[in-house]
């Protein structure tokens, strides 16, 4: 699937089958063309009415994280349960119209890049707040998705827990380099590790400042579904907290838009229970993750499997995410 | 000794090529990239300046944490006995002291990749 042409012709074949008519495409752009998945934005018209969509494309099936099938029960699942999560129209495995697999979603307009976001925010009195609150609400929402409705083939560990101490263990193991902070960290996370979540919730798994779209009114849409997983449903609260996702308005710990408070109201508000422990375990749990992230980057520039100037900047950022841990765990040490 | 421009001097010019001259000319991803390059020359003059004295004073805290005689290893192999001798045991006081000698380590690591970080402090966010 090369030109802009062909995909409007296989997105008006694969629409016309869907909605059983006609469908003519207008409007296409491409919205962002990663190396995962590329996003395509257009308007179909059936009967005189147009729809204003995006389709979510993964190149080729190889590649996938998880089936295009299950992503959109996600979605679907979270939208049922009142998050904002964007309507699903279509969906199919079927390589056969664009070359791999793809859905198609409501288009909502709205600001995404983190630096515009905190300018909106900045100019309105009140919506970083709101924002927060609302993220908190949206959390609520996702995590109380009923689990016997979740897709069988959605992943996640029975004991989440155990694996992100292992998954990040196995990290810590394959450093370039010894990072004592980073081995100070994982001994502290291991030894205060809550106990096991007693029912594992629908976790986004991104959710964070970045992946959502917001506009003068607040939160509207949760984007970028792919890393959703059965889990403990206080690390998406501890993700959503990192200082990385605060963009330098480093003193509003909810992606530079709110407080802990506000997001924790919404939370609350929406029928979540919220754990104080649990969540600081995870957000120093995320630290630790970003920061070996980073150190893997810069492995990755070093032996040649991805050559970049961005991940071999990475590598000096790791110093970053060591200082945010050291003063995360300054209660423990300091 | 070489002849001047010094390659602190020779990375300011390389860092103010690319931000001044080279990004503007370029947009999108490559313009990004080029950003990045830039920010590190900006880097890499700052670690020209500092990282001797940093490192031996890295060195000095690592040592002195280990209870080793200063001169005897480099800070990647202290580094990695302070690693090991974190996982080896459970040892309150050798985890408190490596907390504070990691802290001025870290500190000094950010001096040259990103001043300023270490101003922000978390301080509303610790306790449970």
């Amino acid at each position: 699937m090369s030109g802009l042409q062909d995909l409007d012709a296989a997105l008006a074949r694969f629409l016309s089958t869907e909605w059983a008519g006609p469908v003519e495409i207008l409007d296409m752009g491409i919205a962002s063309a990663g190396a995962r998945r590329r996003n395509v934005l257009f308007d179909a018209r059936k009967d005189g009415f147009r729809t204003p969509l995006v389709a979510t494309i993964i190149p080729n099936a190889a590649i996938q994280v998880m089936p295009m099938e299950v992503e959109a029960s996600n979605l679907r699942l979270a939208e049922a349960a009142g998050a904002p999560a964007p309507h699903v129209h279509a969906v199919t495995d079927d390589p056969s119209f664009l070359g791999g697999p793809f859905f198609l979603t409501s288009r909502i307009e709205g600001e995404t890049i983190p630096r515009r976001v905190l300018r909106l925010v900045a100019e309105n009195e009140g919506l970083g707040a709101r924002i927060a609150r609302q993220s908190g609400e949206a959390l609520a929402r996702i995590h109380s998705v009923d689990p016997t409705k979740i897709h069988p083939d959605l992943p996640g560990a029975e004991a989440p827990i155990e694996a992100a101490l292992l998954g990040a263990r196995a990290l810590l193991d394959g450093l370039l380099q010894p990072s004592p902070t980073f081995t100070l960290a994982w001994n502290w996370l291991e030894r205060n590790r809550p106990s096991e979540p007693v029912q594992r919730a629908l976790v986004h798994g991104d959710f964070r400042n970045g992946n959502l779209i917001v506009g003068d009114d607040g939160l509207r849409a949760v984007l970028d579904w792919e890393v959703a997983h059965l889990g403990d449903p206080m690390e998406d609260p501890g993700w959503l907290c990192q200082r990385m996702w605060r963009f330098r308005n480093d003193s509003l710990e909810v992606g530079g838009l709110g407080t802990r408070a506000d997001l924790r109201a919404g939370y609350e508000g929406a029928g979540g229970q919220w754990d104080e422990a649990r969540f600081l375990w995870w957000k120093s749990m995320g630290t630790l993750k970003w920061g070996m992230g980073l150190a893997g980057q810069a492995a990755a520039h070093l032996n040649g499997s991805v050559p970049s100037i961005i991940m071999a900047a990475s590598g000096r950022r790791v110093a970053e995410l060591e200082y945010d841990l050291l003063m995360l765990l300054k209660p423990a040490f300091g | 000794m070489q002849d001047r421009p010094t390659a602190n001097e020779l990375l300011e010019a390389i860092g103010d090529l690319l931000e001044k001259e080279v990004m503007p000319a370029l947009k999108g991803p490559v313009q990004h990239q080029v950003r990045v390059a830039a920010n590190l020359a900006r880097v890499l003059e700052r670690e020209v300046e500092l990282a001797a004295p940093l490192e031996a004073r890295e060195i000095a805290l690592l040592a002195d944490v280990l209870g080793e005689d200063v001169g005897a290893r480099t800070a990647e192999e202290l580094s990695r006995e302070l690693t090991r001798r974190l996982d080896a045991k459970l040892d309150p006081v050798l985890e408190q002291r490596s907390w504070l000698a990691l802290l001025e380590i870290v500190r000094g690591k950010l001096s040259i990749s990103k001043p300023g970080y270490d101003a922000f402090d978390f301080a509303d966010e610790l306790e449970a």
